[in-house]
């Protein structure tokens, strides 16, 4: 693919919206170090997810991504089909985008198929989170032709996830973001406001506080 | 004085409207960058900083500051804001898939745009919308726009390209990387290239007004454009896709 100027710089905070799925399973056994099972890899790969959010030196997200692609490619080798397999596969592209933006473009594209297999297996796991994960991506990413972002088709997602599960915050957060890219102010504004009142209605959590400082970033623009 | 000048932190604004990005992703690049250009120039180690901005509107604001003393823009951001910031240009980027010129290439739904005079009412969308003068002096100079054909910028190319191949009056001044691409499009058949323009420079490096020194501003030149060929310093321009830079080669009409 032909880049052009200021490409270079276009490296995503993709880890962001890969990692925005909330799926909770339990902590893994400290007697058992190594994940084996569908639900501990699936974990594994979240931790490292979440680890990588907040983690600033470039060395140790790319030793993350490496783990996480390792469990991902454990748990499809366990269960090829499973949509949290599929997914945490994508989780765990979009961790090799930000860690090796010279191949940022093939681990996206590799992460839209990921998701789109995961949402056809499952459209509702983590809360829709195939199409809500899938809609960031394609909102967020480098449009053509420097990458696949498409925020038109992002946008059909993230009004997939709100059409599967219309409480659950990320989602709206999702589709606001997309409308708000589009140019549509008022739906943005609109959307990020039932993402701040659907988040309002959940019980206190850090979660629900980091949507709730989404929405309200958004309400301000 | 002359030490303290010497010494002091000049700034370089990269801006590039319309191409993806953040000024966070970006800085890491571009602090190794600034750094490598120093060094090929003989400025003293961290006499130059560099900040990027995706927007017209947040570059121009970078560029009011007195520090910022260099501006790494797009041809059409040159164009546009030449007079207004008293750029004067010192190298030109060589990219490295384009090389320091591209064509920029204005595209329709086929068999609908003849010439010019079959523009009237057309909305004329590109990344380089928010250039006007850029458009219709520098890309389109051979190929006068009417007067109420709306120019405006978009960074959704795709969506335009898509509105176009439907039937929409709007056409899409495409850069070269977007026009090469063109054919790979599923609905590429129902788009066609109506004209095309000169070769243009892809990007400048331009000091602004007189806030870099002669002296400084000569050794910098040189520096930039000894980079390429010392290992060193290419290592900081393959992430920005810059080959090196080469002598700014502007057509004669490049600032209205």
């Amino acid at each position: 693919m032909k880049k052009s100027f200021f490409c270079g710089v276009s490296i995503l905070g993709l880890t962001a919206c890969a990692t925005q799925p909330q799926p909770r399973p339990p902590p893994l056994p400290s007697a058992q170090p190594q994940p084996s099972t569908t639900l501990q890899l699936v974990a594994a790969i979240d931790a490292d997810a979440r680890q990588s959010d907040h983690e600033p030196d470039a060395k140790v997200r790319a030793e993350l991504a490496a783990e996480a692609g390792r469990d991902a490619d454990a748990c499809l080798a366990r269960e090829p089909q499973a949509a949290a397999c599929l997914y945490g596969s994508a989780i765990a592209l979009g961790l090799e985008a930000r860690a090796h933006p010279a191949r940022a473009g093939e681990s996206l594209n590799g992460m839209l198929d990921k998701l789109a297999r995961a949402e056809s297996a499952d459209p509702n796991y983590d809360e829709a989170g195939p199409a809500r994960v899938r809609a960031l991506v394609l909102i967020r990413a480098p449009g053509w032709p420097l990458g696949p972002g498409d925020t038109e088709a992002g946008l059909d997602a993230a009004r997939r996830a709100v059409a599967l599960r219309p409480q659950y915050p990320p989602n709206l957060l999702a589709l606001a973001e997309g409308l708000a890219k589009t140019g549509d102010r008022s739906g943005a504004r609109d959307t990020y406001a039932r993402a701040r009142d659907a988040a309002q209605a959940l019980p206190d959590a850090a979660d629900r506080e980091e949507w709730l400082r989404e929405a309200d970033q958004g309400l301000k623009h | 004085m002359t030490t303290l000048l010497a010494a002091s932190l000049a700034t370089l604004v990269f801006c590039a409207p319309g191409y993806p990005g953040g000024a966070g992703d970006a800085q890491p690049l571009l602090d190794q960058f600034a750094a490598a250009a120093a060094a090929a120039s003989g400025w003293p180690a961290g006499s130059l900083g560099a900040v990027y901005d995706p927007t017209e509107e947040g570059g121009l604001a970078k560029l009011a500051s007195s520090d910022a003393v260099l501006a790494f823009v797009p041809y059409p951001f040159y164009v546009e804001h030449a007079a207004q910031l008293h750029l004067t240009p010192l190298v030109q980027a060589d990219m490295a898939d384009i090389g320091p010129q591209q064509r920029w290439t204005l595209v329709a739904k086929s068999g609908r745009l003849t010439g010019p005079a079959s523009m009237p009412g057309y909305l004329l969308l590109s990344t380089a919308g928010y250039a006007p003068d850029f458009i219709r002096r520098s890309a389109l100079q051979d190929w006068a726009l009417p007067a109420d054909v709306k120019i405006e910028f978009t960074g959704q190319v795709l969506s335009a390209l898509r509105r176009a191949a439907a039937g929409e009056p709007v056409a899409i001044l495409l850069d070269q990387t977007q026009a090469a691409a063109l054919p790979s499009l599923p609905f590429a058949a129902e788009l066609k290239s109506v004209t095309q323009s000169a070769e243009l420079p892809v990007a400048l490096i331009a000091v602004v007004g007189s806030r870099l020194a002669a002296p400084r501003a000569k050794a910098l030149q040189e520096g930039l454009l000894k980079m390429s060929h010392s290992s060193g310093s290419s290592e900081s321009l393959a992430p920005l896709r810059l080959r090196g830079f080469v002598l700014p080669q502007l057509p004669s009409r490049s600032v209205p």
